[in-house]
């Protein structure tokens, strides 16, 4: 069983290498414009550039000629450049990247934190109040269809761009789907749970706390896990669109395409997938996982 | 034998407690064709063991719903030793058919759910839920959550934190039907020994016949579209019972007979019994 997973795994990473392989190598073959589609190696250069390291592989795609015009676009005749060693330019710590790390997970931080204040005081009061989920129902449905980036103007001339406006677009690209999936999960709960809550003596506010609470836990997962995921990407939307001084992971796509970086695009793509993935993979699919077996559903 | 079937009290009303008297009871859902319950008139005294039995949707669910103040008639009344029902009180407390215990307490804190909500302190709600534990032989199982147990453990459970609660009535909606016969046989050998012990008044609702007669000191027959109460035995035969299989067919085929030629009457066959409604007698 063990060992049959195991080899399932090694077959997925080899029949991976062989695809990067296929494609540096076609990429070299074929002489690809780097600017259209990058190889791995360009991706990788731009990356190692974030983290403040020179490599001898990455194709440069920018070139300045002796005039100082600058001829965008253009294969450097001596790539890749032989002979030279990685650089380290200057420490991992400080780097680019990192520091955008640090700078958009703390917005995230901030944003999510208050969507999920907001969606989960209104999803429960949806939820509680026939009249309050009428009012805000189908408002709050249909909000939640809308693209997060389709906030970024009325943040613009609202609020002006700055970390507010960031803010504003991150909180509205997910608190209504917090407050939704909030209000639905709970709708699920099974009536016994609430049946028994009754009999045996919880009554106002300790039949929320101690009843409503923990059987909405599954919902409350659900829609802790989806919500984030809403979050980060209205915000990597936002920054993407927002130019701000601080600039997070959204800015080093933005500053990639501005500068035709499309190792720089690709790359900083794949930092966001990665950052989406993590937090779901360590956090919150645990987390989900935790109460369901705690109900005894699936594992 | 069949002189152990009547209608006189199988004994005296052994508690102050515990008295529930329907009256003129009628619900009718909203969009459903006809009420689930029509003027249903029943009184139960302190400590009776009544069993109710019915087909599928003949209001027995609604009810007990009733009684434990989960839901309201719309004609009619129900009084708890000459109070009126309004909701859900400590004096009633209930055993539903799919457990309807919190997976997200163990074992112990679904017992003492109620004494916490109660507002009773810690170290009594412990000492309480060792003893009902013990009661339904579940004191190896306290920290466990509900989970981890079988169906007939999380059932003995379910009456534990009933009875931790020291109610008047019991109220037990088909609660052994989703087990094995064994544990069910075992679980009314089990619920024999706690009725003689508390001598409270239950009401419990079952599909079942044999487990009718073999708990019951009075059985309910209800009758679906309208609901309503259609028998009412008594079964004089002391707790604990000490049926073997051969008892039990007896008085099945006994209470089952009255049912049939009921269900017949009330399909319009030729044979009609009788038209009595309420007490009966054999
Ligand atoms: N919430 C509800 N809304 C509408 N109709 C209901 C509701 N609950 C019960 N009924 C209807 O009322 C009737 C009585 O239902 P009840 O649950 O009391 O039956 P029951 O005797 O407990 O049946 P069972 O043996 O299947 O549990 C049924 O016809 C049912 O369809
Ligand atoms: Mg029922």
């Amino acid at each position: 069983m063990k060992s049959e997973k195991l080899k399932r795994g090694l077959l997925v990473a080899l029949v991976w290498v062989l695809i990067v392989a296929f494609w540096e190598g076609s990429y070299r073959i074929i002489e690809w414009k780097a600017y259209v589609f990058p190889a791995p190696s360009h991706i990788l250069d731009s990356l190692l550039n974030l983290f403040g390291m020179k490599t001898w592989f990455g194709d440069p795609v920018w070139l300045v000629d002796a005039a100082g015009h600058s001829q965008a676009f253009q294969r450097d005749p001596q790539w890749p450049l032989h002979g030279q060693d990685l650089q380290v330019t200057g420490s991992i710590w400080n780097s680019q990247l990192l520091e955008a790390v640090g700078i958009s997970l703390f917005r995230l931080l901030i944003g999510f934190s208050i969507s999920l204040v907001l969606g989960l005081f209104i999803g429960l009061a949806m939820f509680r109040f026939k009249f309050i989920d009428a009012l805000l129902g189908p408002v709050f449905l249909g909000l939640q269809t809308l693209p997060s980036v389709c906030w970024v103007p009325l943040a613009v001339l609202a609020l002006g761009i700055n970390e507010t406006g960031i803010l504003f677009v991150t909180v509205m690209g997910s608190f209504f789907s917090i407050a939704i999936t909030l209000r639905d999960g709970l709708r699920l709960t099974p009536t016994i749970y609430r049946s028994a809550g009754l009999v045996f003596g919880a009554h106002g506010i300790k039949f929320y706390t101690q009843v409503m609470l923990p059987a909405g836990l599954p919902a409350l997962a659900s829609s802790l896990r989806s919500g984030f995921s809403f979050a980060w990407r209205s915000l990597m939307g936002g920054e993407l669109i927002f130019v701000l001084k601080q600039e997070g992971v959204g800015h080093l796509l933005a500053v990639g395409r501005e500068f035709g970086d499309v190792g720089q695009v690709v790359g900083v793509m794949f930092i966001m997938v990665l950052i989406g993935m993590a937090a779901d993979r360590f956090i919150f699919a645990p987390l989900e996982k935790k109460v369901q077996s705690r109900f005894g559903l699936g594992g | 034998m069949s002189s152990n079937l009547s209608s006189k009290p199988n004994h005296p009303s052994s508690g102050t407690r515990g008295k529930v008297e329907i009256q003129g009871v009628s619900r009718h859902y909203p969009g459903a064709e006809k009420p689930a319950m029509l003027d249903v008139n029943l009184t139960i005294e302190p400590g009776e063991f009544v069993v109710i039995v019915g087909p599928s949707g003949c209001g027995k669910s609604t009810l007990l719903s009733m009684v434990a103040g989960l839901a309201k008639p719309d004609k009619g009344q129900v009084f708890l030793d000459g109070k009126l029902i309004k909701s859900p009180g400590p004096d009633r407390a209930m055993v539903f058919q799919e457990h309807g215990l919190f997976p997200w307490l163990t074992v112990t804190q679904n017992v003492e759910f109620g004494l916490k909500m109660a507002g009773v302190p810690p170290d009594q709600r412990r000492e309480a839920s060792r003893k009902a534990l013990d009661l339904v032989h579940l004191s190896e199982h306290t920290e466990k959550f509900i989970h981890q147990l079988s169906g007939g453990m999380k059932q003995r459970v379910a009456i534990a934190r009933c009875l931790v609660m020291d109610p008047a009535v019991l109220l037990m909606d088909e609660p052994f039907a989703a087990l094995d016969a064994q544990t069910r046989t075992m679980l009314h050998e089990q619920m024999q020994e706690l009725y003689v012990e508390m001598k409270k008044t239950v009401i419990f609702v079952t599909h079942s016949v044999a487990e009718a007669v073999r708990l019951a000191d009075r059985i309910i027959v209800m009758h679906a579209n309208p609901g309503r109460v259609r028998r009412d035995f008594r079964l004089n035969l002391p707790h604990p019972r000490d049926f073997d299989a051969s008892d039990v067919a007896y008085y099945m085929k006994t209470v089952r007979k009255e049912i049939d030629d009921e269900v017949n009457a009330h399909a319009g066959a030729s044979r009609r019994v009788s038209e009595g409604v309420g007490s009966y007698e054999i």
